[in-house]
């Protein structure tokens, strides 16, 4: 334990300084998408009321941990598969989880300044308040972890790097458009409302709004949904990287 | 002779012993087909063979990374194909892929590595600063490395897989790009991890440097070990240990070869041949009078180099010494 704690650190500072040249330009495009998000809603609605402003707001953090887990990772993964770097790495004496985990957890230090700040500026744009519950801490650890493990599967799992490359893009729209995050899951026709609750995508909106605000929302079941997926992530993620070719 | 080779080496003090290994990547092609070989301790071990030849493979199952059809492979008497993580703690390894450098310092890079590995932090600080000082790297040792060219990154590479030496140091291809001076340099830390208590695997296609690098070696090609033992046995193999060199005057024919002369390579207009020491005479007033009838330029005659034993082996020109464009004649014999 101790040994995987010292490695974890070792590759912690690795991973910081490998996203050094591109670590103000990253916080600056999270910055920019989490606040134009915010902004960019008061051109779908010709009026928007706090409520509503409320609901699209907190599904903010799960947009961009997402993006971040399923579309950033995967995309920095197919590129190390293709430069060959992970033969290197999975050379090296430590368990290759501590490795993903080290990854995952600069990802999320690099996610966590826009998502904050979109929260702020939607709460002071749109004038609603947040109450924030310590929950607030596993539920953003949890959706954080799950949407890893499921962009780790996709990267490692791809037949080809440039397959999860593909879905990445695949998985950004349909994650935008199709998912009740910024809009309740009622005006999605039956049969994609009934996908969507199975998929972790509304349960992670669930739990933001859950942890960030008043909304009356399923928290048991929402943990419950997400933490299944970050498991069955976990497990598929852990496989992936044992493998021997 | 992979075989009787396995049985002469079981006897004395092997640190890692390969047995029967096949792979195939596609269904009926063996990119290692039955190799068997083993590491002394304490050797320079070399894995000499062409590109494709299936030597980053063999390396690849050492390591964990690529899981073998069929053989074993053992690593102080461990088996590393059910123990993956023995054979992670005990190799350090240069891979012949890139590193993930980005971000970080020439320093940085080897002491984060020399952490990784279990060493000590003030240690591994000094042997970094031995490593960056003895490869003559101390212009480059604080700046970032993704700026670097191909042969600075091969000795960054190079510095994290010896920083702390593992029980076996594997060097896939280290002297790629790098410039002849530090090459010479590269090859005297290789010597040095020796006196440190590790055993290398070199894994080459530079005839010339395996020669001169190595203890004993192994020839790989298309997947199987062709010849296996010291650089000098591989070249006493047989009573042809001389060679002949002669280059042809331009747009010449080439000569009729006297029954002597074996084993003959043309590349262009240069011919390499084999021939008995009893066979010098003879074939010197041969040459001189070739040359003396203007069809040869220029000739010579010297022992067997590795590179002689390593073309009529692999059976082709592909030695990188060679020039690419040659047109081989298919003299080679048997």
């Amino acid at each position: 334990m101790t040994q995987s704690l010292r490695s974890y650190g070792l590759m912690l500072k690795w991973q910081a300084l490998s996203k050094k040249p591109i670590l103000a330009l990253t916080l600056v495009v999270q910055v920019m998408i989490a606040t134009g998000f915010i902004f960019g809603l008061g051109f779908f609605y010709r009026e928007i009321t706090p409520d509503t402003a409320k609901f699209i707001t907190t599904g903010a953090p799960t947009i961009i941990l997402m993006t971040v887990g399923l579309v950033l990772v995967p995309q920095i993964v197919a590129m190390a598969r293709t430069e060959g770097t992970f033969d290197y790495i999975w050379s090296l004496p430590i368990p290759r989880l501590v490795y993903v985990a080290a990854d995952a957890t600069i990802w999320v230090l690099i996610a966590l300044p826009g998502l904050v700040l979109a929260l702020v500026i939607g709460a002071i744009r749109y004038n609603f308040g947040l109450e924030i519950s310590p929950l607030v801490i596993p539920a953003v650890l949890l959706i954080s972890a799950t949407g890893m493990f499921l962009g780790y599967s996709i990267a490692h799992g791809a037949p080809r790097p440039e397959m999860a490359n593909l879905a990445t893009q695949v998985i950004v729209f349909a994650i935008m458009l199709f998912s009740p995050v910024m809009y309740p899951i009622e005006q999605l026709p039956d049969w994609m409302a009934a996908i969507h609750r199975v998929l972790p995508v509304k349960y992670m909106a669930d739990l933001s709004r859950g942890t960030l605000t008043d909304m009356d929302v399923n928290l048991g079941l929402a943990f419950g949904v997400v933490g299944a997926w970050c498991l069955a992530g976990f497990i598929i993620t852990y496989a992936l990287v044992q493998r021997r070719r | 002779m992979a075989i009787v080779q396995m049985k002469n080496d079981s006897q004395s003090s092997a640190v890692l012993q390969v047995y029967n290994v096949c792979k195939e990547y596609v269904k009926g092609v063996l990119v290692n087909d039955n190799i068997s070989l083993s590491l002394q301790e304490g050797e320079i071990f070399g894995l000499l063979g062409p590109n494709g030849a299936g030597k980053t493979t063999l390396v690849n199952q050492i390591i964990g990374l690529v899981k073998p059809d069929s053989g074993r492979i053992t690593l102080d008497g461990v088996d590393v194909i059910a123990k993956p993580g023995y054979a992670r703690q005990a190799c350090s390894l240069q891979a012949q892929t890139q590193v993930p450098i980005t971000g970080l310092t020439t320093r940085q890079a080897i002491e984060l590595v020399g952490r990784v590995r279990g060493g000590d932090a003030r240690r591994v600080r000094e042997r970094a600063r031995e490593l960056i000082s003895q490869l003559e790297m101390e212009e480059w040792a604080n700046k970032a490395a993704e700026s670097f060219s191909g042969g600075m990154r091969r000795l960054v590479a190079f510095c994290m897989a010896v920083v702390v030496p593992g029980r076996i140091v594997i060097l896939d291809e280290p002297t790629n790009d790098v410039d002849p001076l530090r090459r010479r340099l590269l090859w005297q830390q290789v010597r040095a991890l020796i006196g440190m208590g590790s055993t290398v695997l070199l894994v080459t296609h530079n005839v010339l440097e395996a020669e001169r690098a190595v203890d004993r070696l192994a020839i790989v090609d298309q997947g199987k070990v062709v010849g296996m033992g010291t650089p000098g046995s591989l070249k006493e193999n047989g009573n042809e240990n001389m060679r002949l060199e002669l280059t042809l005057e331009p747009r010449v024919d080439a000569p009729a070869l006297p029954e002597f002369i074996q084993s003959t390579v043309f590349t262009g207009r240069r011919l390499v041949a084999r021939l008995a020491e009893r066979d010098i005479a003879p074939a010197m007033q041969w040459a001189r009078s070739l040359k003396e009838d203007g069809v040869v330029e220029e000739f010579s005659i010297g022992p067997t180099t590795l590179e002689d034993v390593y073309v009529k082996m692999v059976g082709r020109a592909d030695a990188q010494e060679l020039p690419e464009n040659e047109v081989n004649h298919d003299t080679v014999a048997s």
